[in-house]
């Protein structure tokens, strides 16, 4: 395991998500998911998807169940909420105190990260008091012999793709930060701050990405397969 | 930048490698899945969004009454052949052509694609919305642009709402930011407005 991550710096973010935590010694990869209750299997896939630009997560995720995809969809976004989100606002934060910025372009910086913060965890509780609840139940009425008739009804007006038709991209509000303090802000003093300020933007778009590849391109087609599935079963029932 | 993806369907290992070779060296394009001879491509077309096919002739042939009843497949279709023969696919690279040439020809194909594209997905304002955004950017509220415009404050509201719909942005620092990155305002024309 150690020999993985040393070679893929880029696998930290996703280490928190599994609760995998370093000190790996000369443990396999195996030993350490199965030392912390993680499917080796799913881990490997995802960190594959993860790390090969070119990789469409789908084949291999298809063979793990909704509820533990929906689990690591939300230990991502607690990975968001709780680590990456505040630390590069704590760097922004630094960075504008350093700065030569006027008041007003201070201002600029500091209310659309926070307006962004805002909007991010809108769309995360989002998801999370209605869209994976939704899925986690529709996993398990399709599981029962008998599913629900009062479900199948909802069914009938609600779908998935109503979803995502509203799902917005996080990540572009970031490549206008980026793009903001790179052309149009006067140069800060702080190099490093000001490096780390713009790789952190730039992982977290790409994280951003990647995670709504997993949402889009996985879990969406997923369920709306087993909706169409659900709702064939109860008419010919 | 957006991906486009692509999937191979050619029957010759060795070309298959050598397409694929090519294609990764090109930005924006992102290979999906590879099928040999016999591989089922057409389930994977169902369950997955696929922008282009990159198909051997012999391929291409034996797929005949698959575009016969999905004649819109043919508008995804990159043709290998081995000499210029007519062909109804949308486009065509010739097994002899150099690799430059090649990428040319999918840099040009792309160039096209996205722009239709980002119609869709990532729609452009109107002019109208334009000038709402800059007085938005500007500080004013809905009641002073729908006075400055001569328009009612609920043919404001409605601009607004089409805005956040095809930006995705809701705040108004969100806005503002957008309109200096996208040149609908200078960043000091926002700099000397008064602090409120």
């Amino acid at each position: 395991m150690y020999r993985v991550v040393l070679e893929n710096l880029q696998l930290l973010p996703l280490l928190p998500r599994f609760k995998l935590k370093s000190g790996f010694g000369d443990k396999s990869v195996d030993e350490v998911c199965l030392a912390h209750g993680v499917n080796t299997d799913f881990f490997l896939e995802i960190a594959n998807a993860y790390l090969d630009e070119l990789y469409v997560p789908g084949e291999g995720l298809a063979l793990f169940s909704l509820s533990t995809m929906v689990n690591y969809i939300k230990s991502t976004h607690s990975y968001y909420t709780d680590i990456a989100l505040p630390m590069v606002a704590d760097k922004i934060h630094r960075l504008m105190e350093r700065s030569n910025l006027s008041e007003k372009e201070v201002s600029l910086v500091t209310n659309f990260f926070n307006d962004y913060k805002k909007d991010f965890m809108t769309h995360i509780s989002q998801e999370e008091e209605h869209i994976l609840p939704y899925v986690l139940e529709l996993e398990r009425q399709s599981s029962l012999e008998k599913p629900d008739p009062q479900f199948i009804q909802k069914l009938q007006s609600y779908s998935i793709s109503e979803f995502e038709k509203e799902h917005d991209r996080l990540e572009i509000s970031l490549e206008h930060l980026s793009e903001l303090i790179i052309k149009y802000l006067p140069p800060f003093d702080d190099l490093q701050l000001y490096h780390q300020v713009l790789n952190d933007l730039s992982i977290l778009m790409k994280d951003l990405v990647d995670h709504a590849d997993v949402e889009d391109k996985v879990l969406i087609p997923r369920v709306a397969d087993l909706e169409r599935e659900l709702l064939n079963k109860a008419s010919l029932a | 930048m957006r991906i486009s993806g692509f999937i191979l369907v050619i029957d010759s290992y060795v070309l298959r490698s050598g397409m694929v070779s090519i294609l990764n060296r090109i930005q924006g394009v992102r290979v999906l899945k590879e099928f040999g001879a016999g591989d089922p491509f057409p389930n994977y077309l169902q369950s997955h969004p696929v922008d282009y096919i990159i198909m051997s002739q012999s391929e291409f042939d034996r797929s005949h009454e698959l575009f016969i009843s999905k004649p819109e497949l043919l508008e995804k279709i990159i043709l290998l052949q081995s000499s210029h023969t007519q062909h109804n696919a949308h486009a065509s690279i010739l097994l002899m052509e150099d690799k430059e040439s090649i990428i040319q020809k999918i840099q040009n194909l792309l160039a096209h694609h996205k722009q239709s594209d980002s119609e869709n997905h990532f729609m452009k304002l109107s002019p109208r919305e334009t000038t709402i955004v800059r007085h938005i950017s500007m500080g004013l509220t809905n009641r002073q642009i729908a006075e400055k415009l001569f328009l009612s404050a609920h043919t404001v509201m409605t601009h607004r709402k089409n805005i956040s719909a095809k930006l995705g942005i809701k705040s108004v620092s969100g806005l503002t930011v957008y309109a200096i990155v996208n040149n609908i305002i200078t960043i000091e024309e926002v700099s000397s407005l008064p602090a409120k």
